[in-house]
């Protein structure tokens, strides 16, 4: 019953310098989910791409509904059936999201655009989906959660039989993974194959059928999903055991080293109130949208504050810039790394280098190459970043490794209190452990560490306490070896009644 | 939170980019009013059609700028193709050559550089302000080539006076019902390219290739053909300036729309058109190009001396934009703390 609807064989596909697909086998049945699992780097995007016709293979056969393609354009996979919904989201924000869906095949009688009809079909498409927008809405006004939607609603309007979904969980919250999964649940019964690529492990069980498993390029296995456990697939994507996914380190808590009182800036920071003492990581857990970004930005001065002070020390320090908290020696690690926390364009050393010019220049502000080496090598060092050298453009890193640098080019400088805001999102079980690795020597070494994430898992499993938001407020906090997922979760949908 | 209820206003300042173009309307109309208080003749019938004659000229090159800006680009080559267009159409007149004959081979000329343009930016990836860069100082040189390093003798040496005539008369000169022929042929022109930028699929992919390039690549959208379009587009409203230049002069002049790429930014943008791509529509550059006008010509009914007409449009150009920022990131700004 369930037909082969995807057959790749023995694909290659080298880029200047690197290797990214080995010989590599994947397989696609429609009426189901395929994980397709690996490290960053693995070459899932590289593999989905080529199966979408963004990349040219170099070698391999591909068959799609058994018809074999040699050469495939973005086009000729989309007549194929093929419809990839990015990690980025890919759509015209200024568009609306019926022409977003309409892109590139709109409808038109006599070279003229037939708006209210493409309106009328993209309803009939999101109704069918149950989802409730506006299809004359302009999506850059839509939540992420929903552009998320308007790309499948897309891929369905143009029939797509084969789904490949990248990371469609990253940037959902609880409530919007279970509808996302509702959908994918229907595109399945529908008969539809899809493709689903994610680092959150956890979120497999409810959907998925198949995994094949990736490293290095190179394909490792495929299996039923039923017939392996969770550690296995971990020890096929990395090559090596992983002893501990939350390895975690115990130290004496010691004096008060920071603290938040009555810190208020505009709605979504309302009176926030909160220690980090020596030797303990403290965990910000909530939902999306709970105010937990919001509080480290104006923690860190991005965003100006209505009320609040802030005690480093004992002593009250003035942010009002993120020059102030630097100089005072709090330090934040942004959400989006790829806008906020790094240059992409500029090489490693200039990102590691950035935040710490005053330490490597003279007294004309004339920058000392073998200073800035020193440093450079000294970070690279120790957080085990992996590139080639230190002339590579941040943005080629590996997500990762990008976030290593965003962590590294805070080290240098005594930080007392460094903020991870949601540092693991879209990175691998490997890299995870390694940035949880890094948290723990920081706690090692006496540094107060605010880890803000929406993983529930990952807090529990990192941060000594934890503190829950929602709708901008504190609303528990409790110690993580003591906790349910189920009491953070309460708390983190504890709503203030509206009026 | 539903918008169901269908308030016409609404509507209305929902079309992509009208929110530009009125804010500019209402300006135009607000400095008209300021001009015409100070010095009644602003009203007067003559100054008004002498106005439109002169804003159109400002409302093609908008238009072709403007086509460009959606698409995230920029043509700075405007205004040489526009030189390039009135020396070689006047050249070829002077030798003779029938006008029909001579404008179809001047806008073959521009199309190539539109073609080249759009394949520099599209197909090799320049960054648009260094492919036109080029293409405008080849226009110009080629401006300054055809005639032999100077300005032609009068059009009518050529081809006669009557066919000089009738030329400049269609294009400068004449009137039709009153109105200056200049004026209706800028006004058909905007017609058309208004409904081909919002009633199109190629419009549509215009917006699109502006608002996100790799979402409309990956959706089918045919970049290098729609970029394209985009600079053939500029190149043909440069052409028919170059046209209307050598009419009004009645011969050609190598010098010939100079700067004219930037009054096209500054009608474009200040009717609303994003420099960054993806917004605003060709009522907000007619709206532009009116103000811009307007200005000109009010500031010289008051006796204004052309340093401080220029002073006063530049800050009218930022303070235009910098109405657009904090319009928009008072409303932005709201909705994207929401995570």
């Amino acid at each position: 019953m369930k037909n082969v609807i995807v057959s790749m064989e023995n694909i290659c596909k080298s880029f200047p310098g690197v290797k990214a697909l080995d010989h590599v086998n994947f397989e696609l049945r429609s009426g189901e989910v395929m994980a397709l699992l690996g490290e960053n780097g693995a070459g899932k995007s590289t593999l989905m791409k080529i199966l979408s016709g963004v990349y040219t293979r170099d070698s391999g056969t591909m068959k799609i509904f058994g018809k074999e393609y040699d050469d495939l354009s973005p086009k000729q996979a989309q007549e194929a059936g093929v419809a990839i919904i990015h990690q980025e989201l890919n759509m015209c924000k200024h568009l609306s999201v019926a022409e977003n869906m309409f892109l590139g095949r709109e409808l038109c009688g006599k070279g003229i655009l037939k708006n209210s009809e493409m309106e009328e079909e993209a309803k009939k498409i999101l109704d069918d989906l149950k989802i409730d927008i506006d299809p004359k809405q302009t999506v850059g006004e839509l939540p992420v959660s929903k552009q998320q939607m308007v790309e499948i609603a897309k891929a369905l309007s143009i029939d797509a039989k084969i789904l490949i979904m990248d990371e469609p969980t990253s940037a959902l919250t609880a409530k919007e993974i279970d509808e996302l999964f509702r959908i994918i649940k229907k595109l399945k019964a529908d008969g539809r194959g899809i493709v689903y690529i994610s680092h959150r492990l956890e979120e497999l069980q409810h959907i998925v059928d198949r995994v094949t498993i990736m490293r290095d390029g190179q394909y490792i296995t495929a299996m039923n999903y039923d017939e392996v456990t969770m550690d296995e697939i971990i020890s096929y994507m990395v090559g090596r055991e992983i002893k501990e996914q939350f390895p975690r380190v115990d130290c004496k808590k010691g004096k008060k080293i920071f603290e938040v009182k009555n810190l208020n800036a505009g709605k979504m920071v309302r009176n926030i109130n909160f220690s980090v003492y020596e030797g303990e990581i403290v965990g910000f857990a909530g939902l999306m949208g709970a105010g937990r970004t919001e509080t480290t930005r104006a923690i860190f001065g991005v965003d100006p504050k209505t009320s609040g002070e802030i005690y480093l020390d004992g002593q009250q320090v003035k942010i009002h810039c993120p020059m102030d908290a630097i100089k005072a020696g709090v330090v934040l690690a942004p959400e989006d790394r790829k806008k906020d926390g790094l240059c992409t364009k500029l090489s490693v050393r200039d990102n590691l280098i950035l935040p710490n010019l005053d330490l490597v220049c003279n007294k004309l502000n004339i920058i000392s190459s073998e200073k800035e080496r020193q440093l450079c090598d000294k970070e690279i060092e120790e957080l085990k970043i992996k590139t080639p050298n230190v002339n590579v453009d941040a943005g080629n890193l590996s997500g990762g490794n990008q976030q290593k640098v965003v962590v590294g080019k805070w080290l240098a400088r005594n930080s007392r209190v460094v903020i991870f805001d949601e540092p693991t999102r879209g990175i691998d079980v490997g890299a995870k452990v390694e940035i949880y690795n890094l948290m723990n020597a920081l706690k090692q070494k006496g540094i107060a560490v605010m880890f803000v994430s929406s993983e529930m898992p990952e807090v529990m499993g990192i941060a000594d306490r934890v503190i829950v938001m929602c709708d901008g407020k504190i609303t528990g906090e409790v110690m993580a070896n003591k906790t349910t997922q189920n009491e953070i979760l309460t708390m983190a949908t504890s709503f203030e009644k509206k009026q | 939170m539903n918008s169901k209820k269908k308030n016409p206003i609404k509507q209305i300042l929902a079309i992509r980019g009208m929110g530009g173009a009125l804010t500019a309307f209402v300006g135009l109309i607000i400095i008209y009013c300021v001009f015409g208080m100070i010095n009644h003749t602003v009203f007067a019938g003559e100054n008004v059609m002498n106005l439109l004659r002169s804003m159109s000229k400002y409302l093609l090159i908008g238009i072709a700028q403007s086509f460009v800006l959606i698409t995230g680009n920029i043509d700075l080559s405007i205004g040489s193709v526009a030189g390039m267009s009135a020396m070689i159409a006047a050249t070829l007149m002077t030798h003779g050559v029938n006008p029909f004959v001579a404008m179809l081979i001047t806008l073959l000329c521009c199309v190539v550089v539109g073609v080249l343009n759009g394949f520099l930016v599209g197909k090799f990836k320049l960054p648009p302000f260094i492919a036109t860069l080029g293409t405008m100082f080849v226009a110009r040189g080629v401006a300054y080539m055809v005639n032999g390093n100077r300005n032609t003798d009068a059009i009518a040496t050529g081809i006669g006076k009557k066919a000089a005539d009738a030329f400049q008369d269609f294009f400068y000169y004449g009137t039709t019902l009153g109105i200056y022929n200049t004026f209706l042929i800028s006004i058909v022109l905007f017609v058309i390219f208004f409904f081909l930028l919002s009633k199109t699929r190629s419009g549509r992919h215009i917006y699109a290739i502006g608002s996100n390039v790799d979402a409309a690549k990956l959706s089918g959208v045919d970049v290098v053909a729609t970029t394209t379009k985009a600079y053939l587009v500029s190149a043909f409203c440069a052409c028919v300036v170059g046209f209307i230049l050598c009419a009004q002069a009645g011969m050609g002049n190598m010098e010939a729309g100079n700067m004219y790429e930037m009054y096209g930014v500054a009608a474009g943008v200040i009717g609303g058109v994003s420099p960054l791509g993806g917004t605003g529509i060709l009522l907000g550059t007619l709206a532009g190009s009116a103000v811009w006008q307007t200005l000109e010509n009010g500031l010289n009914m008051i006796g204004a001396q052309v340093g401080i007409q220029r002073i006063v449009i530049g800050i009218i150009v930022v303070f235009a934009v910098l109405l657009d920022v904090v319009v928009r990131t008072g409303q932005l700004g709201k909705k994207k703390k929401g995570n």
